[in-house]
C-alpha cells in the first residue's frame, strides 16, 4: 500500500518536473529583486520608446492583442499572464531571455530595462511599486584601458590603469585583455588572451598580413575579459596604420550585375534598351500604319 | 480542299462564320455565371488587399505560392500564339489558317491577365509601378515585366489586323446584328475597301509581328524561367529551365487550343471548319511538343538525380517518394506519359478524345507549375530556428485559392467575348483561298 502511494507521488513529481523543464523558470533570489529607484513620468516615456524599438516587433502594442505568433507565443505584456509577475521575474526575462524571446543583457542596460518595466506596469492600474532598494555601492576592480602602438617594438602596447581606493589612479597588473580588429560584420581577434604584468601593460604582435584601408589604418579595441561581469571596466579603441594598403572598392560601387542600378553593365543597359526601341519602334510603325489604313479607303 | 469547302457559297460561308454574332441566352447564363464567380473570387481578394498576404497560405519559407505557379502557367499558354501563327504559319502549314484565330485569342486573354496574376502576389499592389521606376536593368523581374507587356501588345496587334478585314465584310453584309454592334465594327473596319494598297499594310504588318513574335514569346518563358533559375535552389538551379519551360508552355497553349476548338466547334457550329484533320494535326503538334516537354523533363530529373547534391536529393526524395509522390507520378503519368502514348494512335486524335487527353494535359500543366514553385520552398538552405509549423509546410487557404481561380475567369470571359463578337474562323481569309478575290464593297 505504501509502496504504491510512493510510486503515485514519485510520478507525480516526475510529470512536474517534465512540464517544469519546458517552462522558463526564474531562480527565487531573481524573483525578489526590485528596482533600484522609485518609477517616475520621465522612466515611463523612456521605457515606452524602448518598448517601441525593441519588443513590439513580436509583442505587439500593449493591450492590443496583435503579438507576432511564434511559438510559443509571445503574448501580450499588458494581460495577467504578465502583470502577476513581480520585477525581479520580469527583469531576470528580459536579461535573460528565452528563444526565440532574445536576451537583452548586453542590449538594453539595466537602467533601461527597468524603465521598460516601469512603462508595462502603468498597464496595471493594480500596481503599487514595491520599496526601492538602492543598490549597493560597487566594490570591485574600476578599470580603464588605453592602446598605443611601439614602432621599435613593432608591438600593440594595452595599459590598463585602475581607480584605487583611496581615489588615486594606479597601473593595474593581472587584468585579462582582448584585443579586437574591426572587420566586415563584426571584430576579430587578434592573438590569445593576454594578462597584464606589473606594469599593468600587455603586448601583442599583430599579424603582418591584415588589410586595413586605403592608407593601411585598421580599427583596434581592447577589451578586459571579465566574464562574471565583477568589474566595471572601459574598453579602448584607436587605429594605427599597421596593415596592409588596400584601395579596393566596395561591392557596390562598381558596375556589376549584382550592383544597384546606378551601377548596372553598361552592356546590359545597351541590350536592354537597344532591345526595347526596336521592338517598340516597330510597334510604334505598324500602329502607324494601322492608321494609315483608314485614310487609304478614299483614294480607291 | 475538300469537296464540302467547294460547294461553300459566298453567303453561306459568311453566315456560318457569323451566324454566332448574337447575345443570346445561352451566352447571357454563361456570362452570368462567369460574372457572379468572378465577383466571388474578387471579393475574397478584397479581404487580402485589406488585411495583408497573410490571408494566404505564403509564410516566410513558401513565399511564392499558388499565384507564383499560376503566373508561370498563364504565361505558359499564352505561347500559344507564337507556335500556331509564326512558327507553324511561317513555315507554310496551310492547314493552321482557320486556327490562328483561336490561338491569338487565347494568348491575348492569357498575356492580358499573366499581370494581373503577380499582382494579386503583390502585398502592395498599388507600388507595381516601382518596378519601372526603380527596376534594375540587370534584374529578369524588370526584363520579365518588359517582355509580357510587348507580348502582349504584339499578340493583340495580331489578332486585331486579321480582323480589319472580317469586321469590313461583317458591317456591312450581316443583317442580323445587334444594331449597336454595327457602328462598333464600322469603326472598327477602319474603312476597309479590300484595296491593294490597305491589303499590302495589312500583310506587311502581320509579317513583321509574325518575325518579333517568335523572339517576344521565347523571351518571356525563357525570363520567366530565370526568375527561378538564376537561384541556386535544388530543382530551380538548372541550365535547361529556359527550354524546359518554353517546352512546357507549348504543351499547355497546344491543349488550350484543342479544347478552345472543340467547344467553338460544338457551340458554333463550326463542324465544316474545324474537321477532324485539325484535331487530327493539333493532336500531332500536341504529341510532338509533349514528346520535347519529355525529353526536358528525363534530363531535369536525370542529371541531377545522378550526382545527388544533398540539395538535390532532399528535393527529388520529396517528389518521387516523399510528400508530393502522390501529385508528381500523377503528373507525370497521366499527364505526359499516358498522353503521348495515347496520341501515337490515330483514333485517339479524333475530336472527342484529344479534347478529353487535352483536359489531362492542363490539368497537369497547372500541378507541374506548383510542383516547380513550391515544394523546394519548404527546404530552405538556411533553415530558420523556431518557426511556427504553418512555415514548413505550404498549405494554401481558400482565400488564396479564389483569388488563383480568378484570373481563370477573366480568360474565360475575354475569350468568350472575342469569340462571341468576331468570327472565330477568320473570314477575309477563307474567303480569297475560295477564289473570291475581291469582295465587292458599295
Ligand atoms: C523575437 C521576439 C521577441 C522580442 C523582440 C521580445 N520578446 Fe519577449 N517574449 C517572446 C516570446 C516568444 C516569449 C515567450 C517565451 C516563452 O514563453 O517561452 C516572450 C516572453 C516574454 C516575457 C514573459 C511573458 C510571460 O507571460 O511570462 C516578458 C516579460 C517579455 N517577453 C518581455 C519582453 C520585453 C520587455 C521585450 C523588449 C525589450 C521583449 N520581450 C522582446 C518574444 C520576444
Amino acid at each position: 500500500m505504501r509502496f504504491k502511494k510512493l510510486l503515485f507521488i514519485l510520478s507525480i513529481i516526475s510529470f512536474v518536473t517534465r512540464i517544469s523543464a519546458q517552462t522558463w523558470v526564474v531562480p527565487d533570489d531573481q524573483k525578489a529583486v526590485v528596482a533600484p529607484v522609485k518609477f517616475t513620468a520621465d522612466m515611463q516615456k523612456q521605457g515606452e520608446q524602448q518598448y517601441l524599438k525593441n519588443c513590439q516587433s513580436c509583442h505587439g502594442l500593449m493591450g492590443k492583442d496583435n503579438w507576432a505568433k511564434l511559438t510559443p507565443p509571445p503574448g501580450d505584456l499588458s494581460k495577467e499572464k504578465a502583470q502577476v509577475q513581480t520585477d525581479g521575474e520580469l527583469f531576470y526575462r528580459i536579461t535573460a531571455g528565452k528563444v526565440p524571446m532574445p536576451e537583452f543583457r548586453n542590449i538594453l542596460t539595466e537602467d533601461d530595462r527597468w524603465s521598460v518595466i516601469a512603462y508595462l506596469r502603468t498597464f496595471n492600474p493594480k500596481y503599487i511599486q514595491p520599496t526601492p532598494v538602492a543598490k549597493a555601492a560597487f566594490t570591485g576592480r574600476i578599470v580603464t584601458l588605453a592602446l598605443e602602438y611601439s614602432d621599435p617594438m613593432k608591438k600593440i602596447v594595452v595599459t590598463a590603469s585602475e581607480q584605487l581606493k583611496d581615489g588615486q589612479t594606479g597601473l593595474a597588473a593581472g587584468v585579462e585583455i582582448m584585443l579586437f580588429v574591426k572587420r566586415y560584420f563584426g571584430r576579430m581577434q587578434v592573438g590569445e588572451i593576454k594578462t597584464t604584468n606589473a606594469q599593468g601593460k600587455a603586448l601583442f604582435e599583430f599579424p603582418a598580413d591584415l588589410p586595413g584601408n586605403k592608407d593601411g589604418f585598421v580599427e583596434i579595441s581592447a577589451m578586459v575579459n571579465d566574464p562574471k561581469s565583477v568589474m566595471k571596466t572601459t574598453p579602448a579603441n584607436a587605429s594605427f596604420a599597421i596593415g596592409i594598403k588596400t584601395d579596393k572598392p566596395g561591392l557596390t560601387e562598381t558596375r556589376a550585375w549584382w550592383s544597384t542600378r546606378d551601377h548596372a553593365p553598361i552592356w546590359i543597359i545597351l541590350t536592354y534598351t537597344l532591345s526595347v526601341i526596336i521592338v517598340w519602334g516597330f510597334i510604334i510603325y505598324i500602329v502607324y500604319s494601322i492608321m494609315k489604313i483608314k485614310k487609304l479607303s478614299r483614294e480607291v | 480542299m475538300t469537296m464540302d469547302d467547294n460547294k461553300l457559297t459566298f453567303d453561306k460561308l459568311t453566315s456560318d462564320l457569323t451566324h454566332h454574332i448574337r447575345i443570346n441566352k445561352g451566352f447571357l447564363i454563361w456570362m452570368g455565371f462567369l460574372t457572379i464567380s468572378l465577383f466571388i473570387c474578387l471579393y475574397a481578394y478584397t479581404i487580402q488587399l485589406r488585411t495583408g498576404l497573410g490571408v494566404a497560405g505564403i509564410r516566410d519559407y513558401v513565399t511564392w505560392g499558388m499565384y507564383l505557379a499560376n503566373f508561370v502557367f498563364f504565361v505558359a499558354a499564352s505561347l500559344i500564339g507564337m507556335l500556331v501563327s509564326a512558327v507553324l504559319g511561317l513555315i507554310g502549314m496551310k492547314w493552321i489558317t482557320p486556327i490562328t484565330r483561336i490561338a491569338e485569342t487565347i494568348a491575348v486573354a492569357f498575356a492580358a491577365v499573366a499581370g494581373l496574376v503577380i499582382v494579386s502576389d503583390m502585398g502592395r499592389p498599388e507600388r507595381l509601378a516601382y518596378v519601372f521606376i526603380y527596376g534594375r536593368p540587370q534584374s529578369p523581374i524588370l526584363w520579365d515585366v518588359t517582355v509580357i507587356t510587348t507580348y502582349f501588345v504584339l499578340s493583340l496587334l495580331l489578332l486585331f489586323l486579321p480582323l480589319i478585314a472580317d469586321m469590313a465584310i461583317i458591317h456591312r453584309k450581316v443583317d442580323n446584328l445587334p444594331s449597336w454592334l454595327k457602328p462598333v465594327y464600322k469603326s472598327l473596319s477602319l474603312n476597309f475597301t479590300d484595296n491593294p494598297q490597305q491589303n499590302k499594310i495589312i500583310n506587311r504588318s502581320i509579317r513583321i509581328l509574325l518575325i518579333l513574335l517568335i523572339p517576344a514569346a521565347l523571351s518571356i518563358h525563357t525570363v520567366t524561367s530565370w526568375l527561378f533559375a538564376v537561384t541556386s535552389r535544388a530543382g530551380w538551379d538548372s541550365t535547361v529551365f529556359g527550354p524546359y519551360f518554353v517546352s512546357g508552355a507549348f504543351v499547355a497553349g497546344s491543349a488550350a487550343v484543342i479544347i478552345a476548338m472543340f467547344f467553338f466547334r460544338k457551340n458554333y457550329k463550326l463542324q465544316d471548319y474545324l474537321t477532324d484533320v485539325h484535331f487530327n494535326n493539333m493532336g500531332k503538334v500536341l504529341a510532338t511538343v509533349s514528346l520535347v516537354y519529355l525529353y526536358f523533363n528525363i534530363n531535369e530529373f536525370l542529371v541531377p538525380g545522378y550526382k545527388l547534391k544533398r540539395a538535390d536529393a532532399v528535393h527529388l526524395q520529396e517528389l518521387f517518394a516523399g510528400k508530393d509522390a502522390i501529385l508528381f507520378w500523377l503528373i507525370q503519368v497521366g499527364g505526359l506519359l499516358l498522353p503521348i502514348l495515347f496520341m501515337l494512335f490515330r483514333r485517339f486524335r479524333k475530336p472527342l478524345p484529344i479534347m478529353l487527353i487535352s483536359v489531362a494535359v492542363l490539368i497537369a500543366a497547372w500541378f507541374k507549375r506548383y510542383l516547380i514553385v513550391v515544394p523546394t520552398q519548404e527546404h530552405p538552405f538556411l533553415p530558420i530556428q523556431h518557426v511556427p509549423q504553418n512555415f514548413m509546410h505550404y498549405s494554401p487557404t481558400l482565400i488564396e485559392t479564389l483569388i488563383t481561380i480568378a484570373p481563370f475567369i477573366m480568360v474565360l470571359i475575354i475569350i468568350t467575348l472575342i469569340s462571341k463578337f468576331f468570327p472565330v474562323i477568320p473570314l477575309h481569309d477563307k474567303k480569297k483561298k475560295k477564289g473570291i478575290d475581291h469582295i465587292k464593297f458599295d
